[in-house]
């Protein structure tokens, strides 16, 4: 769910902003009980999400699923207490979720990432380093194919010799490459001089 | 020369983590695995979860499921399903993401201090399987249950009945986590030090 090229309004927001909006639409929601109140809100969401013109395409599979969940809450809330309240239910989860997806897809993910490290700034006087903290998450991204691939080659390897759905077979070999990795990227940090220590002792 | 060690361990540490969660995250991409015995295709999510505790210790292997967290609900597609952004945290599962980071750490806790202090095989598995059990299942649905609750408005038992269904699941990765990590670290000594 990235925001690749949206222009709309919203993506010029601040993400502080919209982030905090949505944290205290979203605690508002539950002070809201009626639902004659939050059939015109969930409206309103769906049309904040709609003039944001996002993909759509991105939020079939998240739509799908949430509808999935949806539809079970319903009919167990229905059934425990009463049609109102699981309708009440529902709508409040709609809402927020729809309003969640159009923050989601009007900010990039480097907009996203950096209000999370503003959040967490306060961390650096307990000792978290900021350097070593954006390093630690580029390399995930970077690592992620990489060890896709290595999941799928232990998998080959283990079908060719009948232990393909064995997960002991296929998770050793995954774990111990997935950590032969992990120590040769740390000793080619190291051999390059890359020092991340946030100030000399 | 106590700096030039301190940063190198510290690099050490930092590949460490993003390894793990980008395994995490790996696992999630990929298509599940389906077991003879449960007609269920299980995501292996949890299961890298739980190694990540049960491999690298307590902080570096919350901190390991911390970052797929974040970079979940930075918008990144990395939960089963092609899941992320905001919307996840604000969904009904929620928790059990949130769940994720204090099950590693359980489970990183119980290993570390408990388990790897046993020489004898047989009670390394049960201590082993006992902490998985703990942090990975309990734990984990400490957190997810009550915010299903909480966020739908249905009864705790209700919700608690609801994530029944993954436990079968659930299990089964908590023993393949333990088998896996006793096994690592047997041929990779001093993992945790």
């Amino acid at each position: 769910m990235i925001a690749a090229k949206n222009t709309s309004y919203l993506a010029r927001v601040k993400p502080g902003w919209k982030f905090g909006t949505l944290l205290v639409l979203s605690i508002g929601l539950y002070l809201i009980s009626s639902w004659q109140v939050l059939l015109p809100l969930f409206i309103l969401s769906a049309i904040l999400l709609l003039s944001a013109r996002v993909d759509l395409k991105q939020l079939r599979m998240p739509l799908f699923s949430l509808a999935m969940i949806l539809g079970i809450v319903f009919i167990l809330l229905a059934l425990q207490t009463d049609w109102a309240n699981a309708v009440v239910s529902v709508l409040r989860l709609l809402t927020m979720c729809l309003m969640a997806y159009a923050v989601s897809l009007t900010t990039s993910f480097d907009a996203m990432l950096e209000l999370f490290q503003q959040v967490a700034s306060p961390l650096r006087f307990l000792g978290a380093n900021p350097a070593q903290i954006a390093l630690g998450l580029s390399m995930t991204i970077r690592f992620i194919p990489e060890l896709k691939k290595v999941y799928l080659e232990v998998r080959e390897a283990q079908h060719a010799r009948g232990l393909g759905n064995n997960p002991l077979a296929v998770s050793v070999p995954l774990v111990i490459r997935s950590l032969k990795i992990a120590d040769e990227t740390a000793e080619a940090l190291d051999a390059r001089g890359y020092d991340s220590a946030p100030y000399r002792r | 020369m106590p700096t030039r060690t301190d940063s190198t361990s510290q690099t050490r540490n930092t590949v460490y983590v993003a390894v793990f969660a980008a395994m995490i995250a790996a696992m999630g991409l990929l298509p599940p695995i389906t077991l003879g015995i449960i007609p269920v295709p299980i995501t292996l999510q949890t299961l890298g979860v739980m190694l990540a505790g049960a491999l690298l210790g307590p902080w570096r292997g919350s901190l390991a499921s911390l970052v797929v967290v974040v970079l979940s609900l930075a918008g990144l597609p990395l939960l089963a399903g092609g899941r992320g952004g905001l919307g996840v945290l604000f969904g009904p599962t929620g928790g059990y993401l949130i769940g994720w980071i204090f099950g590693s750490l359980v489970i990183g806790a119980l290993f570390k201090y408990w388990v790897l202090r046993y020489e004898n095989k047989v009670a390394r598995f049960m201590s082993g399987l006992a902490s998985a059990l703990l942090g990975g299942i309990v734990v984990i649905y400490l957190f997810g249950v009550p915010w299903t609750a909480a966020v739908t408005g249905l009864a705790l038992g209700t919700s608690l009945l609801g994530s029944l269904g993954f436990l079968p699941g659930d299990v089964l990765k908590a023993v393949v986590a333990t088998l896996v990590a006793l096994t690592v670290h047997r041929s990779y000594r001093g993992l945790m030090k």
